[in-house]
């Protein structure tokens, strides 16, 4: 019988992909990563990113670190994975233009892995699909602009899905979450 | 030879340059490292059988069919060792979900012990390391052809349905293009139409399984050929279902606490099939989905589908240990969640 071992590799992306299902699966529920930091970027880029994807990211090291995968580096209004592993004003201009899919293909909408303080700071409102009544949570190092943005953006079944990381942490808001800023 | 030497040096010239490149904090590789450095050691199969390449498509598909409950997303569908039809589908989202610490229970109709069931759940076994069971209430990772276990699945449990036709337009509108327009239209006229004529035709709603439902009040479902008992359990649920056929190449999903509505009207309303003067000839169990077993004399024999639940009453009956969990349909056939059943 075949000797079925788990590479390194491997058992990073499983449990990096783990975190991710299950945190889009349960909105606001923080789930952990194997690495943090920048790794932990760098991990989820490994886990999603290949030839088949596009991808844009502010950061140079990290974007690097996507071409080596693979990925090719558009624009931001095209590109359907970016990654921010700090988010400020500045970029809210870039994001504004970032796909949310059409009507035909709504999948075909980015991904945002944005690195923010999980547990601290602004508090959110949650509720929708995965959230049983409502879900109160906090969400620091954003700037408050980047939430009005987002509802601005999402209209259903259009919008983007976003991944917040903190450290070794990943919290889902996929674009059926409605976020009120308390 | 003057265009090799050309490129030779440009080579040394771009491997110079990417050895000054500061490499930050991440681990960018080194041109200069042989091959055989970044290989990984041999193995005769990728864990869990699909290769990474193959995996990172499936979990991008699943992530957007979360995010967009009921959304049929395209993807690949790799060739697996065993033909389309026999739950290719799911058990490829199976295989890109799975990981060493997982416990996988596959059923086939209800049953873990049929061919099906039993051939895959030894394949996944073996090219994943899991432990198996037939304990829904232990298991992480549940896959199923057209069942849902008669015990409550809780939250972090993963339920992978295998599905024929994903489309529940399919028998109304053969061409996909078009259904793709009406799943963006949310135009489902003709699906209301379907089971208007079957009410003037039999005077009830007589699809029986794959019962079309919408999904976040949004998306029309077919939620896998599931009978219409098992319906019920997808609304506002606790666990996660992701639905995936293979040889459609089609996979969708139900995240958990997710609003599922089967169809009907304002006075004509969805029901699910009659359990009642039904027995189970072997533990005695009354309101679950029983298998008919047809007598010589004309009459009916029954015993419950769910063979998981149905060994853990035949062990409650032998005064054995066993946990049972709380069911979706109590002994009086009421659903858990009072009201949504209407009568």
């Amino acid at each position: 019988m075949a000797d079925i071992q788990i590479t390194t590799q491997e058992a990073l992306t499983q449990q990096v992909f783990a975190g991710l299902m299950w945190a889009l699966s349960y909105p606001g529920q923080a789930y952990p990563l194997p690495d943090d930091g920048l790794s932990a970027f760098s991990a989820i880029g490994e886990t999603l990113v290949d030839l088949e994807t596009s991808y844009f990211t502010p950061h140079a090291g990290l974007d690097r670190y996507l071409s080596q995968l693979g990925g090719r580096s558009k624009s931001p209004n095209e590109a359907l994975y970016q990654f921010y592993p700090t988010l400020d004003k500045s970029d809210l201009a870039n994001l504004r233009h970032a796909p949310t899919g059409s009507y035909l293909v709504p999948d075909e909408s980015a991904t945002l892995v944005i690195g923010a303080a999980i547990g601290a700071g602004r508090g959110l409102r949650l509720s929708g699909p995965g959230i049983q009544g409502e879900n109160d949570i906090s969400i620091g190092d954003l700037p408050l602009e980047f939430w009005a943005l987002r509802a601005q953006m999402r209209a259903y079944p259009l919008g983007w899905d976003i991944f917040l990381v903190g450290n070794d942490r990943v919290l889902g808001l996929p674009r059926t979450t409605h976020v009120e800023v308390l | 030879m003057d265009n090799t030497k050309e490129t030779m040096s440009n080579i040394e010239k771009t491997l110079s340059d990417a050895e000054e490149t500061p490499s930050d904090d991440l681990s960018i590789v080194n041109p200069k490292t042989p091959l055989s450095a970044l290989a990984h050691p041999h193995k005769d199969y990728s864990y869990a059988f699909l290769d990474e390449f193959a995996k990172r498509e499936i979990r991008r598909r699943i992530l957007k069919a979360i995010a967009i409950p009921g959304y049929q997303v395209p993807y690949a569908s790799r060739e697996m060792p065993m033909a389309r039809g026999w739950g290719t589908g799911g058990l490829q989202v199976t295989l890109s979900l799975v990981g060493p610490g997982d416990i996988v229970k596959v059923i086939d109709q209800g049953d873990d012990d049929s061919v099906n069931a039993a051939n895959l759940r030894r394949f996944i076994a073996r090219m994943a390391g899991v432990k198996t069971t037939a304990n829904p209430l232990e298991a992480t990772l549940i896959q199923s052809r057209h069942r849902i276990p008669e015990e409550r699945l809780r939250e972090g449990q993963a339920l992978i349905l295998q599905v024929p036709v994903p489309e529940p337009l399919r028998h109304i509108e053969p061409s996909m293009a078009k259904t793709r327009e009406m799943h963006a239209d949310a135009d489902y006229a003709l699906m209301w139409l379907v089971l208007y004529e079957q009410l003037v035709r039999y005077g009830e709603f007589v699809t029986g399984a794959s019962y079309p439902v919408i999904v976040n009040e949004r998306y029309l479902m077919s939620p896998s050929p599931i009978p219409r008992w098992d319906t019920p359990m997808l609304h506002q649920a606790a666990h996660l279902t992701i639905l995936s056929a293979g040889r459609e190449k089609r996979l969708y999903a139900v995240p958990p606490y997710t609003d599922v509505h089967p169809l009907e009207f304002d006075d004509v309303y969805f029901q699910v099939e009659s359990q009642a003067d039904r027995v189970c000839r072997l533990t005695g169990a009354r309101q679950k989905f029983m298998n008919e077993i047809p007598q010589p004399d004309g009459g009916s024999l029954f015993s419950l589908s769910d063979t998981g639940y149905a060994g853990k009453l035949l062990k409650r009956l032998q005064d054995q240990d066993v946990v049972i969990g709380e069911t979706y349909y109590d002994e009086n056939g009421g659903f858990y969640h009072a009201g949504y059943l209407k009568s």
